[in-house]
């Protein structure tokens, strides 16, 4: 039978040095295989990534109040949402370099209030940046310059998972001697202390919450005075503060999504640690996070607007607040009347609200039942090309495009909604 | 014939250095793009503008400009109290926006061309953040623009030096990081010294040892210098000296001007890099040793990084200095970061104070050169936006250079002993129109390369810049009477009026393409991306009609 000699006639394709969109580490080296639009990593990447990439496409139609519309009618429905809104939010911002930029040029059309699913964890680091500033590294410094990572209560065995093979434990660096005696610390419960195979972290167990006193009695015991610490935890730091004063370039890893709600205070406190080091010895720290295009959704908004999020081009002029263009806060407030959701990388579904809506992105279960209006989009890096920004705000990647499933970019569908504003 | 659509620049006064055009009353034609002869027949001038009492320059050309890039982007995350002073309200500029000393980009490509000015030239890309470099300059309106890539800090090339690879192999790696990064020409800041900092060191002056690869500054320049010269590139290495901001580093900077013995180099923001140590606070100018040097040298080009009160950020990828500078720092907070074993980059928001002894001296020191430096063909206006003030004060920077009484008025105004330990006072002279068109035009396209720009012969692209001549040159600068780019009116009054995408301009040079094959290894053994992944492809800028690519080549075949 013809049909299935074209079957055994290999028909998949691989796809080498893939980027990987599923968290802010945007591995590069990921070997994926797609046949007839599957995709299933071959090589490389973490579980996290295997699961998002052997994702099933679901045809899903345009909906309109939960009705399948075609393209044209769901975006002119798009569209006169928005021109009825007199305060929208654009929420999620989960998509690429392309995708900001359409978002940001919507949104000044229409006066919106811009947030990011991840608005409050990225606003932590901002804060630090404009209150204190702040000394930081790249992954490829981490690799081949470190002689000491402190995981401050970062748990990296999901999210930025390759982080231990690719930087912390890595099969060679320019400066091997460093890599021969590098010593990695975590800071934070044991059960979130680094499982990869070969990192062998030393860990300070405590709470979450103590992890910004264990930061301080570190620089309490650099500065010579009395830690608020005894015992056993006390030996624990001060075997620590031992590695810190004995390396050369000690690196402190932060996760901000992970830090809950005083997580400046805990940022900063590593911070100033930090800038003590600097005075006599080398140091620097870096900050994993940036999910769903987050970083790239900041460094955007910043080289359009001057500011990071969460802004708002609903007045004469710009005007940034973190606390007041919150998306939760403003959803709670009752201080918008319509929202756009967008979520590319991951389906995230928009929060509960009686509010019109238009979401963009992967189908949920509750696009059928909302509101308003729902346009599937493609995923950057799976369904068509695009670029993001990389934790480190250093390096941005190319992402690929794999498979040809004709579903639209968040960019594309933006702009189109644009055009119909009229 | 269908007959052509020419747009008359009727009788005005032209300024052409390229040309040798000072002061000529003339018309320039333009047409699909570009500068036409005068049409045989008439009929063909569909509009005609009489610009009678006009000055009339090509657009300007800004060689030395932060505008694009992670060092800049953390300057404007880090500033929103700087923004909130300088918002663009709607409908002022065709997009929303910020200033002031960190402008969003949109905001930048706007001024600029208010300004009159038509090209942009980034000069501290890094490779590994050459594809934000460029997404950001996409989204810079109007001007055309360019960047210039770092090398000399990154370990590979460091230890290319310590192993003594031939100077091919260096040649093939300089060629192939143009082209990987989309670059116009090759930049190196603190040579090594950024390397250097990574493992503690806090200074290294030109023949000082990177302690952990041997190497020194001088070797890291003269491997540079030297292979750009044998590529054939029309920009010469550009050179961000040791020593940034060392009171005494006049000597490190005559001392690397002697290094190079002859070897073409542009030597930038020299102000920064022209203190000496004499007086009761051990710091003084150099000015009139850097300048006599860089006369007595035509392979030497220089721009000066001229310094203005105000509040402004400093950016530089040198992060050794900007560490030591931070604690000047105003308000207090920084950025310092070592980068992906390729560079480095600090942030330091600075107040420059008018009353200030050093700070006033700066000011005098930047005049001093601009004054002192004969030759503007090898001199370009630059205020290292925004490290000395934003590039929206160059018009009152032109008015300083052409209007002495104005000069000695502002010298009266700064503190008294920095102005007394200035000879400025004593400097007559005063900048022509037709300078000030070499330094900010013609000088800066013939450094570069760039052909048809900076000049309004036939063939030009119909960048072109109208001023009303008026005697207070500084608001002549600030509000041209109309600007064009390629032929298209984009401002007038001063108002934004159209906003086209300007082209990026970068260098291609053949190598070796084997070199890739060393650097697929080293990337595969050391680096956190793949080569093939860090190169910015063509798409990438010219994709999706966003933008558009122009590549200039080598002036001689290698
Ligand atoms: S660690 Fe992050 S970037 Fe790397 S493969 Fe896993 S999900 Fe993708
Ligand atoms: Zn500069």
């Amino acid at each position: 039978m013809p049909e299935q000699l074209a079957e055994n006639s290999d028909p998949s394709t691989l796809h080498h040095a893939v980027a990987c969109p599923f968290c802010g580490l945007l591995c590069d080296d990921l070997v994926v295989a797609e046949t007839r639009g599957a995709l299933s990593v071959t090589d490389n990447g973490c579980a996290k990534a295997r699961i998002a990439y052997a994702r099933p496409v679901v045809a899903a139609s345009p909906l309109v109040n939960g009705k399948p519309a075609s393209l044209d009618d769901a975006l002119n429905a798009a569209a006169r949402q928005l021109k009825r809104s007199r305060q929208p939010l654009f929420g999620g911002f989960g998509t690429d370099i392309d995708g900001a930029r359409a978002a940001l040029a919507l949104a000044e059309r229409c006066g919106a209030i811009v947030d990011h699913l991840h608005g409050r964890a990225l606003a932590h680091n901002v804060r630090v940046l404009q209150t204190r500033g702040l000394a930081t590294t790249t992954l490829a410094e981490v690799r081949n310059r470190a002689d000491l990572v402190v995981l401050v209560g970062a748990d990296i065995n999901d999210d930025f998972h390759e982080f231990a093979r690719r930087c912390l434990r890595p099969s060679s660096a320019l400066a091997e001697e460093r890599l021969a005696t590098r010593r990695v610390f975590h800071l934070g419960p044991a059960r979130e202390a680094p499982r990869q195979p070969g990192v062998d972290a030393e860990s300070i167990a405590c709470s979450r919450e103590e992890v910004l006193d264990l930061v301080n009695a570190l620089r309490a015991l650099r500065l010579q005075r009395q830690p608020r610490l005894r015992g056993k935890r006390l030996q624990a730091v001060s075997n620590l503060a031992g590695a810190i004063a004995a390396s050369e370039y000690a690196v402190f890893v932060w996760t901000p999504g992970q830090l809950g709600e005083d997580g400046d205070l805990v940022i900063g406190a590593v911070c100033d640690l930090i800038a003590d080091i600097n005075r006599s010895k080398r140091a620097a720290g870096l900050a994993l996070g940036g999910n769903d295009g987050g970083q790239s959704a900041i460094a955007t908004a910043a080289w359009l607007t001057g500011y990071p999020l969460q802004l708002s081009y609903a007045g004469r002029t710009l005007e940034y607040d973190p606390l007041r263009y919150d998306t939760a806060r403003l959803l709670a407030a009752g201080a918008v009347d319509s929202l756009l959701w967008v979520s590319t990388f991951n389906p995230h579904p928009a929060p509960v609200t009686d509010l019109p809506q238009t979401v963009i992105g992967m189908p949920t279960a509750q696009a059928s039942s909302m509101r308003g209006v729902y346009l599937p989009a493609g995923t950057p890096g799976l369904d068509h090309r695009g670029q993001l920004i990389r934790t480190d705000g250093v390096v941005a990647l190319p992402l690929p495009q794999l498979r040809d499933v004709a579903l639209p970019s968040a960019a594309f569908l933006l702009h189109e909604i644009a055009k119909r504003m009229g | 014939m269908a007959g052509r659509s020419i747009t008359e620049l009727r009788g005005g006064r032209v300024y052409d250095p390229a040309h040798g055009i000072d002061g000529v009353v003339q018309s320039i034609y333009l047409c699909d793009g570009q500068v036409v002869g005068a049409p045989s027949d008439p009929s063909d001038i569909k509009v005609s503008h009489d610009l009678s009492g006009c000055i009339v320059m090509a657009g300007g050309i800004d060689i030395h400009t932060h505008i694009g890039g992670g060092k800049v982007n953390l300057a404007r995350m880090m500033l929103p109290e700087d923004h909130r002073q300088d918002l663009v309200a709607r409908g002022r500029h065709p997009r929303m926006g910020s200033g002031h000393a960190a402008p969003s980009t949109l905001t930048v490509g706007y001024r600029y061309a208010e300004m009159g000015y038509t090209a942009c030239f980034e000069p501290a890309m890094l490779a590994a953040n050459a594809r934000q470099a460029h997404l950001e300059m996409g989204d810079t309106p109007i001007v055309d623009k360019g960047a210039y890539v770092l090398l000399g800090n990154d370990d590979l090339m460091l230890r290319m030096l310590a192993g003594k690879e031939p100077g091919v192999k260096v040649r093939d790696y300089i060629a192939w990081t143009l082209r990987a990064a989309q670059a116009m020409a090759i930049k190196v800041v603190n040579p090594g010294g950024i390397n250097a900092f990574k493992f503690n060191q806090r200074k290294l002056d030109l023949d000082e040892q990177n302690a952990y690869y041997g190497i020194t500054p001088r070797q890291v320049l003269l491997a540079l210098a030297d292979g750009i010269r044998e590529l054939g590139l029309p920009h010469p290495l550009h050179i961000h000296g040791c020593n940034l901001g060392v009171p005494g580093n006049l000597d490190t900077t005559l001392a690397t001007i002697a290094a190079l013995d002859g070897l073409p180099a542009h030597l930038t923001h020299v102000q920064f890099h022209s203190y000496g140590t004499e007086g009761d606070r051990k710091f003084s100018s150099g000015a009139a040793a850097v300048a006599e040097a860089v006369n007595r040298s035509p392979n030497i080009s220089m721009d000066v990084g001229q310094i203005l009160f105000g509040q402004t950020v400093t950016e530089s990828g040198d992060s050794m200095r900007q560490y030591a500078g931070s604690a000047f720092g105003s308000p207090k907070k920084s950025v310092l970061m070592d980068i992906e074993c390729d560079a480095g980059c600090g942030v330091v928001p600075f107040k420059y104070k008018d009353k200030n002894f050093v700070n006033a001296l700066q000011w005098a020191i930047g005049l001093e050169l601009f004054l002192l430096v004969s030759d503007p063909w090898r001199l370009f206006l630059t205020t290292d936006h925004p490290n000395g003030a934003p590039f929206t004060t160059y018009p009152h920077l032109i008015r300083l250079l052409m209007d002495r009484s104005f000069r000695n008025d502002m010298l009266k105004t700064i503190n008294p002993d920095a102005a007394a330990a200035s000879t400025l006072a004593s400097i007559e002279r005063e900048y022509t129109l037709y300078e000030i068109a070499i330094m900010t035009r013609a000088g800066p396209a013939r450094s570069l390369g760039l052909g048809n720009l900076g000049h309004l012969g036939v063939g030009a692209r119909g960048d072109v810049a109208v001023y009303v001549d008026h005697p207070d040159r500084e608001r002549m600068f600030t509000t041209p009477r109309f600007v064009f780019k390629a032929g298209e009116m984009i401002v007038r009054d001063g108002r934004v009026i159209a906003s086209p995408t300007g082209a990026t301009h970068v260098m291609r040079v053949d190598y070796d393409t084997s070199i890739e094959r060393t650097l697929d290894a080293y990337f595969e053994r050391y680096m956190t991306v793949s080569r093939r992944n860090l190169a910015v492809a063509d798409g990438e800028i010219d994709g999706d009609g966003r933008g558009s690519l122009i590549a200039h080549g080598a002036r001689r075949s290698s």
